[in-house]
């Protein structure tokens, strides 16, 4: 019988006792002896584990499986061996040496919980943060709110100039003439919650921005590339909808509410930086593209009302479509407004719809817009 | 001073057994999306703890990945909730704040706006460095014996935010003071079995240590002041350099000498003693040599990298530049994986080495008569340190 010398701890204490190890494999045990213990312990060669890890170099460390609460599933009691015969000896001999002990009924608790914490976070996401966001955007004060999107729009006023100096607000008066009237041919009919602050700014980019407050900047490159009034008309009244909707407070307050939340969640990893950013796309534009649904169908009413064509909208479309159409497709998913083609055939068909239409400026008055910036 | 009563410290692990774990923990987490980092985690300090060894027993780490992932799911729900909600608040109730947007004060104001929501974690972040600690300790044994922590998150929370207000009001002066009372409030509540762990000694004492953090500041902030009134740049330029280095050795030489200290005066069971001596100097020449070989292993790496991606670009057509930008992304992975892989075995595991070897307990003989402590139910194991990314490797 195999014999060599090793150290216990029978896991009640720290006491350390010096015993003799013997293989006994008829038997299938490993015993082991020693003056303090009152008798010799028996481990059955089956339920001996090797602790996982360890560094080579010949001392081991052997523990034995219990089913229990212990998060190792091993009995407290530890024995170590330094004889290199004897730890090969029990390396053939116990033959579940090596085996990973689960306790029962982990897998069902893990899918629990992955599951729990996946519909928490997507509630939390998807649901009572922009509910939150949303009745905090209503019990906003009006000048605070309207104080924030000045600030928005300097910014973007800034980053448009390129420093703080330049001022772009176009002054031109003809032209704010005519942008005057076309706000008010566009909310005379719509009860409206905000008063409107409507400014050009001298850029060459085709752009429109609404910040809280009832702050809307139209870029002249829009003024530019659009090929009629009505077609400005139609992206006015689509940002008039974002400013009734508040969608950028509630955008604002949102994403200060989610800030951290994903790399949090996705964690830090090779690559896992790449995967927040194009989660955090995906989560805002399921968010926005709502929002431009519902700021397109604000635009339909308004230009109802106010009987001018959603025919120059349908246009506008067009040519954003157009814009697309040079460059590889974006999958719906992916884009933060909803499909162009889509939004051109909504507009066209409302436009069939309507009955009496004028245009929104007469052809001097479009003229005055368009050289607001002069 | 050595006696047959005393244990000296030794560590068992090579560089050969733990690159190969490095390397393949690295990769396994690379394609498991970052999850296996629970468990990777839980392999290196099993590996690092079997290592390490007193009177020939080793330590033992008995966490599991399984329990550190769980923990981790409880914990971003956790903070999901709180965060989102708190953070969206914070971020109102400055929104409601007056100022003038049309000025550059104003517009520092909405920026420091935004940046409320750092309030919202500090208070977690010491919250989840005492339980990430706690949790160790409960994961750690030592001949078959547990050691254990008792709970005081939220009061080490309170108590390190009070201190470090009181060390950024003071200017760093009273660092020293804050250090040890927070290591005095964890060493306090640790246990090995039944016995517990004692701090004792003087926060004043800890000034020694910090003396060469103050010297490399005052040259750095002085020799600049000095070269800025007197308008000499190479005065400011070495004063600059020279305090600089002088402050990275300091902070080296306050970690070794304050970890002297605090051993020298900590105590187990009101009985048991302990002497560590690791030097500033063998711990700076650790890492001096860590960098120096991960820089070689780069240096060859961009070198061939370059090479490569030369040749690749002369030789294919244009309609290759994909496959020219899957080899860049591929390098890129295996220099990360590589770092750190290295970083673990030449700079973390020497360090730890270091400081092993040099740490002797006193009156070994009073651990015969230390008790098995309760096994820990119901941790959430490291799940809020894991979230918001402190604690690092291991």
């Amino acid at each position: 019988m195999l014999e060599a010398d090793g150290s216990f701890f029978d896991g009640s204490s720290a006491a350390k006792h010096k015993v003799t190890l013997r293989l006994d494999e008829a038997r299938g045990i490993l015993t082991f002896d020693g003056e303090a213990l009152e008798q010799p312990e028996e481990w059955p060669l089956p339920e001996l584990r090797l602790l996982r890890d360890q560094p080579e170099g010949g001392w081991l460390t052997f523990a034995l499986h219990i089913e229990g609460e212990d998060e190792t599933m091993h009995h407290e009691a530890r024995l170590s061996c330094r004889d290199g015969a004897m730890n090969a000896a029990l390396r053939h001999a116990a033959p579940n040496l090596t085996r990973r002990d689960i306790h029962k009924g982990t897998g069902l608790r893990v899918l629990t919980k992955i599951s729990i914490a996946v519909v928490a976070i997507l509630a939390m996401i998807f649901v009572i943060l922009p509910a939150m966001a949303t009745s905090l955007a209503y019990i906003m004060p009006r000048e605070r709110e309207v104080q924030f999107g000045r600030a928005v729009i300097n910014q973007m006023h800034w980053f448009l100039a390129g420093d703080f100096e330049t001022d772009l607000t176009c002054t031109n008066e003809a032209g704010l003439a005519a942008l005057a009237k076309m706000q008010s041919r566009l909310t005379e009919g719509p009860d409206m919650e905000y008063d409107l602050d409507i400014k050009v700014l001298d850029h060459e980019m085709v752009n429109a921005f609404a910040a809280p407050g009832g702050q809307i900047v139209i870029v002249r490159g829009l003024l530019d590339k659009a090929t009629s009034a009505d077609a400005v008309a139609g992206v006015l009244a689509h940002e008039i909808g974002h400013v009734e909707n508040r969608d950028a407070t509630i955008g604002a307050l949102r994403s200060a509410g989610s800030a951290g939340l994903l790399s949090m969640v996705l964690g830090d990893f090779s690559g896992g930086t790449l995967a927040v950013i194009v989660a955090e796309h995906l989560i805002s534009t399921s968010y926005t593209r709502e929002a431009e649904i519902r700021a397109d169908d604000f635009a339909l009413d308004a230009l109802h009302e106010a009987d001018v064509s959603s025919e120059g909208l349908a246009t506008f479309f067009d040519y954003i479509l157009e814009q697309e159409g040079e460059g590889p497709a974006v999958p719906a998913y992916l884009n933060t407004h909803p499909p162009s083609k889509a939004r051109a055939g909504k507009s066209r068909a409302h436009a069939a719809t309507q009955p009496d239409t004028s245009s929104v400026l007469s052809e001097a008055e479009w003229a005055d817009l368009k050289s607001i910036c002069d | 001073m050595s006696s047959p009563n005393d244990i000296q410290g030794q560590y068992r692990g090579t560089r050969g057994e733990l690159f190969p774990l490095a390397i393949g923990v690295a990769l396994l987490t690379l394609v498991t999306f970052g999850i296996y980092r629970f468990w990777g985690k839980t392999r290196i300090r099993k590996y690092i703890w079997s290592s390490t060894v007193g009177d020939g027993d080793a330590f033992e780490y008995t966490g599991t990945g399984l329990e550190k992932f769980l923990g981790f799911l409880v914990a971003i729900v956790a903070l999901a909730i709180y965060l989102g909600i708190v953070q969206m608040l914070l971020f109102f109730a400055g929104l409601n704040y007056s100022f003038d947007p049309d000025t550059p004060q104003g517009m520092l104001a909405l920026t420091g706006i935004l940046y409320l929501n750092i309030f919202a974690l500090v208070p977690l972040v010491f919250y989840a460095m005492y339980r990430a600690r706690r949790y160790k300790m409960a994961r750690t044994r030592w001949r078959g014996v547990r050691f254990g922590m008792e709970k005081g998150a939220w009061g080490f929370s309170a108590r390190s935010i009070g201190y470090g207000l009181l060390t950024v009001l003071t200017l760093g002066a009273l660092f020293p003071l804050a250090n040890f009372k927070l290591e005095k409030y964890m060493a306090d509540r640790s246990y090995f079995g039944d016995a517990r762990f004692e701090q004792n000694g003087k926060w004043t004492a800890l000034y020694g240590a910090a003396k060469h953090l103050f010297i490399g500041l005052a040259v750095l902030v002085g020799g600049v002041a000095i070269g800025g009134a007197s308008q000499s740049e190479s005065l400011m330029g070495i004063a600059g350099a020279v305090g600089y280095i002088w402050l990275m050795v300091g902070f080296v030489y306050y970690r070794v000498h304050a970890f002297r200290y605090m051993a020298a005066n900590r105590t187990l069971g009101g009985e048991i003693t302990f002497t560590a001596t690791p030097t500033t100097g063998e711990v700076i020449k650790i890492y001096i040599i860590g960098t120096l070989v991960m820089g070689a292993v780069i240096a060859v790496f961009a070198a061939i990298g370059g090479a490569l991606f030369a040749a690749m670009m002369s030789m294919a057509p244009m309609g290759n530049i994909g496959l020219v930008g899957v080899f860049a992304v591929v390098l890129y992975v295996i220099v990360l994986v590589l770092l750190g892989a290295m970083a673990l075995v030449f700079i973390t595991q020497p360090t730890i080495a270091h400081f092993i070897t040099t740490f002797t307990v006193h009156n070994a003989d009073a651990l015969n008569d230390i008790r098995q402590r309760a096994s820990e139910t119901g941790v959430d194991a490291e799940g809020f340190a894991d979230a918001l990314d402190i604690g690092g490797a291991i």
